[in-house]
């Protein structure tokens, strides 16, 4: 994906994106099957995880994408990203682009907090001088002060999920993408992530936001697209997307 | 390309910083275990060698110098390709979940083993303080450059086979078993000169084996490869990386699919 020089009020823009995955078309069971196929062809059965997709992200909004398991939330975010690599079309961003999808890359339980930190901050783009600047921002935000040159298996999830979502706010982009990162906090946190989310986009930073839940996705998503099958479904206003969404799930419950 | 990362160095250099914090972390001797392995490893075989085959009287007399110089630049290689083979897998949640550029991964990875070199330079230091042995200048020099180029062919080997090990787990096991053969095929436990002549040329072919016999030559014998067979070594190992990197490029696009 290339960084171009800023244009009009896009963030994102994504024209006639498309990938394929292959699939291996096996069962192994017994140590004799696997061996005949070492010598056998394999046969790999490709399906489109994207399917022509195109959209575009306005500076300074939050856009969530709704979507059922396997419809290729995912997989859109990690083109978006730079870690797939788009079989057709192409992405631009204009800013820098968050390159994470979870929280805490990195994180490991044996180092302290404190190194923790350094090495997320640092897998995250930021410079040593960057993170001795912000340290004690990052520290005061998650909350996580006195246990900060701890081991991080002696935290909480909930402290460690704090630590995370405040390394990656400080990681300073102008497009921050997050896959289900609201999924494992509790009610407080929620709350917290999505205040300084909107405080993004007072600033005129631009989210995305993949997520199941479309309360979510009607209270605080400007936009929202929903995918299906690979497919753009539906994009515009985060009410009628969201709404089209429990449409879809109520039919498909029915067909059932 | 996303060029979201700009600091590049600091990415290679705080991954090394963590694989080698990290590395004994649970155990009880800690980092001793870098000194010890090898002193372990040079006790039995120089016991061995030394008493059993008797290499000190038969033209060795620094026997015990050069087994032990040759023992810690084997594993410095060995451990180095070992951690680099399997730098992009043992990171996978660097690959899948988020976008830096692969290259610092295994770069990163295998950067560890020059830590563990480092500090055993210390024990080689000590073992030529014992047995009265001051290396030349231009010995020592040339020691250093051999080392570097000895990591360079490493991270050469990384680059080429650290995209393949995520289709293929074979290849550890596969290396591993190279490894040793690497490992006889180089003049370690055995000094060179006891070859005849015409098995050496074959052997010196051996990238791995012409550093170990005249990095040990240079420090113990104060004596060196001709420049022919020097520059060709340079140029080849050099040549090694940047095909190594290019190549890589192109295999790292679709790891995160594959891990």
């Amino acid at each position: 994906m290339k960084i171009s020089e800023p244009k009009s009020n896009i963030a994102i823009s994504v024209k006639n994106v498309s990938k394929q995955f292959s699939i291996p078309h096996e069962k192994i069971t017994t140590l004799r099957s696997a061996f005949i196929n070492i010598f056998k062809k394999k046969e790999y059965e490709s399906f489109f995880a994207l399917k022509d997709i195109s959209f575009e992200v306005k500076k300074g909004e939050f856009f969530g994408i709704l979507g059922r398991n396997g419809s290729g939330k995912s997989t859109l975010l990690k083109i978006l990203a730079g870690v797939y690599t788009a079989d057709q079309g192409s992405t631009k961003a204009y800013g820098r682009i968050s390159p994470f999808l979870e929280l805490g890359i990195g994180f490991n339980p044996e180092l302290s907090g404190r190194d923790n930190i350094y090495l997320n901050a640092t897998v995250l783009g930021l410079t040593e001088k960057e993170i001795d600047e912000k340290f004690d921002s990052i520290v005061a935000f998650s909350e996580v002060e006195r246990f900060i040159d701890q081991k991080l298996r002696n935290y909480s999830s909930g402290m460690s999920v704090r630590l995370a979502f405040s390394v990656s706010i400080h990681a300073n982009r102008e497009i921050l993408l997050m896959d289900e990162v609201l999924a494992v906090g509790d009610a407080n946190f929620q709350a917290k992530c999505l205040r300084e989310f909107s405080r993004y986009k007072e600033m005129g930073k631009t989210v995305i936001l993949v997520t199941h839940s479309i309360d979510i996705v009607q209270h605080y998503c400007d936009r929202a697209m929903l995918l299906r099958n690979g497919e753009v479904s539906k994009i515009g206003n985060a009410q009628e997307v969201g709404d089209e969404y429990i449409r879809q799930n109520k039919l498909d419950l029915k067909e059932k | 390309m996303v060029k979201s990362h700009e600091n590049y160095k600091e990415l290679v250099w705080r991954l090394a910083k963590t694989d080698f914090k990290l590395r004994y972390h649970s155990s009880v001797l800690g980092y001793i275990w870098v000194i010890l392995k090898p002193l372990l490893m040079f006790t039995i075989l120089n016991f061995v060698f030394s008493s059993i085959f008797n290499f000190r009287n038969s033209g060795t007399p620094d026997y015990p110098l050069e087994l032990i110089t040759g023992l810690l630049l084997f594993q410095f290689f060995s451990e180095a390709t070992m951690t680099g083979l399997t730098s992009l897998v043992s990171k996978a949640q660097l690959v899948t979940k988020i976008y830096v550029p692969r290259w610092t991964i295994v770069l990163g990875s295998t950067m560890n083993a020059l830590f563990i070199f480092g500090m055993n330079l210390i024990v080689l230091a000590f073992f030529f303080l014992i047995y009265g042995k001051i290396p030349s200048f231009l010995g020592l020099v040339m020691f250093f450059v051999y080392a570097i180029l000895l990591y360079i062919l490493a991270v050469a080997f990384s680059f080429l086979t650290a995209p393949f090990y995520v289709r293929y787990r074979d290849l550890r096991t596969t290396w591993e078993v190279l490894l040793s053969v690497l490992m006889y095929a180089s003049p370690i436990i055995y000094p060179l000169t006891l070859m005849p002549a015409h098995i050496r040329q074959i052997l010196l072919i051996n990238p791995l084996a012409f550093i170990i016999h005249f990095s040990k030559q240079g420090i113990i014998n104060n004596t060196f490869a001709t420049y022919g067979d020097f520059s060709l070594l340079f140029l080849g190992i050099i040549f090694a990386v940047v095909i190594a990197f290019f190549i890589f490029r192109k295999s790292e696009k679709t790891v995160a699919e594959l891990i």
